[in-house]
C-alpha cells in the first residue's frame, strides 16, 4: 500500500476503524490483526469506491466486512479462534484504550449479536438512520427500534456488571 | 450507571488522538506463511489419507475376494506415496530467510514442479489402475458371467486372450483414452481439492506485486 494513500486516505479515518475492530476483537494481537486486514482491503478496493457515499461510509462498510468475515473465519475453526475467545478478565485492553468507562462499554458491546454491534457502533457515531441502512445493507424502517431494544441491553449489562462489582 | 450509552462513547473518544493506530507490518509476512503452512498442512494430510485409504482397500477388496487388487492398488500407490513425501520435503526446505514475496514465489514454483512430477507419474497411475479393475472384472464370478452373456448375445469366433475380439478393442480404447486424459483427469481433481488455496495463493502473489509496483 502507498504511503501516500495511507496517510491521506486512510490515517484521518483511523478512529472509525479502530473502534470498529476493537468492538469484533479481544486481544491487541488480533486487534493489530483486524485493523491491518482492514487497511488493506479499503487499499484493494479503493477502485471501486464510485463516490456515491461517503468516503467515511465506504470506510464503514470495509471494516464492518472485514471484521465480520474474519470472525466468521475464526468461528470455523482457525486455529487463532483461541484468542476470540478468552474470557474477559485475562484480555489486555490497556493498549488499546485507556478509559475504563469506554472499556466497560466496548465489553457490554461485546456481548451483542455481530450485526447489533455494527448498528450500536454506528449509531454512536452519529451516523443517520438511512446511513446504518445503507451501510448494513437493510432498510432504514426498524433502525430506530433496534436501536431502542440494543441501548437497553447495554445499559441492563452495564448495571449489571456494577453491581456485581461493587 | 449514571451516564447514557452516548455520553459515555462521547466523553471516552473527546481526546480522538489518542487512539494511535497500529502499525501497517509484517501483515504479508505472516498472511503468506499462513499461505504456505496451510497447504503444507493439507499436503501432509493427503499423504496421510492415501496410506490410510490403501489399507482400507486393502481390507476391502480382501473382504470381497479380490485380495489381489488390493495389494495391487496399494503398490501402485506406493510410489505416490513416496513422491508426496519427497516432494513435501522439498517444500519444507525452502529458505525462509528470504522476504515473503521471494518465498511466495519460491514456494509457487515448487508447487508447480511438484504438480508436473505427480502429473507424469498419475499418466502411469490411471492406465495401471484400470488394467488392474478390468483384469479383476474380467476373472471374477459375475465377470465371467457378463461375458458368457455378451459372447451369446453378440457370438464371434474372434477371440484374444480368452475375450471376444470386441471386448478387447473397448477395453484398449478405453486405456488410450484413459492414458491421453489422465493428466487433465489429475489436474480436475487437483482442482477440486486445492484450487481455492491456489487461486489465493495467486491473489497473495498478484496483490504482493502490485504493492511493490505500487509508488511510494
Amino acid at each position: 500500500m502507498g504511503s501516500d494513500f495511507y496517510l491521506q486516505s486512510i490515517l484521518p479515518y483511523a478512529g472509525i476503524i479502530i473502534k470498529i475492530c476493537r468492538a469484533y476483537t479481544n486481544n491487541q494481537e488480533n486487534f493489530e490483526d483486524y485493523y491491518q486486514e482492514v487497511c488493506l482491503q479499503i487499499w484493494r478496493s479503493r477502485n471501486n469506491f464510485n463516490q456515491e457515499s461517503d468516503w467515511s461510509t465506504w470506510i464503514y462498510r470495509i471494516a464492518l466486512n472485514v471484521c465480520l468475515t474474519q470472525l466468521k473465519r475464526r468461528k470455523k475453526g482457525d486455529k487463532q479462534l483461541v484468542s476470540d475467545v478468552l474470557p474477559e478478565e485475562v484480555i489486555d485492553d490497556s493498549k488499546v484504550f485507556v478509559s475504563d468507562e469506554i472499556n466497560q462499554l466496548y465489553n457490554a458491546i461485546k456481548h451483542l449479536s455481530e450485526i447489533d454491534r455494527a448498528v450500536i457502533l454506528l449509531y454512536l457515531e452519529e451516523k443517520s438512520y438511512a446511513e446504518i441502512a445503507d451501510i448494513i445493507g437493510t432498510n432504514s424502517n426498524n433502525i430506530g427500534v433496534r436501536i431502542k431494544r440494543i441501548k437497553s441491553r447495554l445499559s441492563n449489562y452495564i448495571q449489571q456488571k456494577e453491581c456485581s462489582d461493587d | 450507571m449514571t451516564k447514557s450509552i452516548e455520553t459515555m462513547w462521547k466523553q471516552g473518544f473527546i481526546n480522538e488522538p489518542h487512539l494511535t493506530a497500529p502499525k501497517i507490518n509484517n501483515l504479508y509476512n505472516r498472511k503468506s506463511q499462513n499461505m504456505v503452512d496451510k497447504l503444507q498442512h493439507m499436503f501432509a494430510i493427503n499423504i496421510k489419507a492415501i496410506v490410510v485409504g490403501s489399507i482400507i482397500m486393502l481390507l476391502m477388496m480382501s473382504l470381497i475376494g479380490a485380495p489381489w487388487l488390493g495389494l495391487y492398488i496399494c503398490v501402485l500407490l506406493a510410489p505416490l506415496v513416496m513422491i508426496a513425501k519427497k516432494e513435501l520435503n522439498k517444500s519444507y526446505r525452502l529458505s525462509k530467510g528470504q522476504s515473503s514475496y521471494d518465498y511466495l514465489i519460491n514456494f509457487d514454483h515448487w508447487l508447480q514442479s511438484s504438480i508436473a512430477n505427480y502429473a507424469r507419474y498419475y499418466k502411469v497411475f490411471y492406465p495401471m489402475f484400470f488394467i488392474g479393475m478390468a483384469t479383476q472384472a474380467i476373472i471374477s464370478n459375475a465377470g465371467g458371467k457378463l461375458i458368457s452373456l455378451l459372447v451369446q448375445t453378440l457370438p464371434t469366433n474372434i477371440m484374444l486372450f480368452g475375450l471376444p475380439y470386441y471386448l478387447v478393442l473397448a477395453l484398449i480404447c478405453l486405456l488410450l483414452v484413459i492414458t491421453k486424459y489422465a493428466e487433465a483427469f489429475y489436474r480436475w481433481d487437483l482442482n477440486l481439492i486445492y484450487g481455492q488455496q491456489f487461486k489465493k495463493l495467486k491473489e497473495l502473489i498478484t496483490d504482493m506485486e502490485e504493492l511493490r509496483n505500487e509508488p511510494q
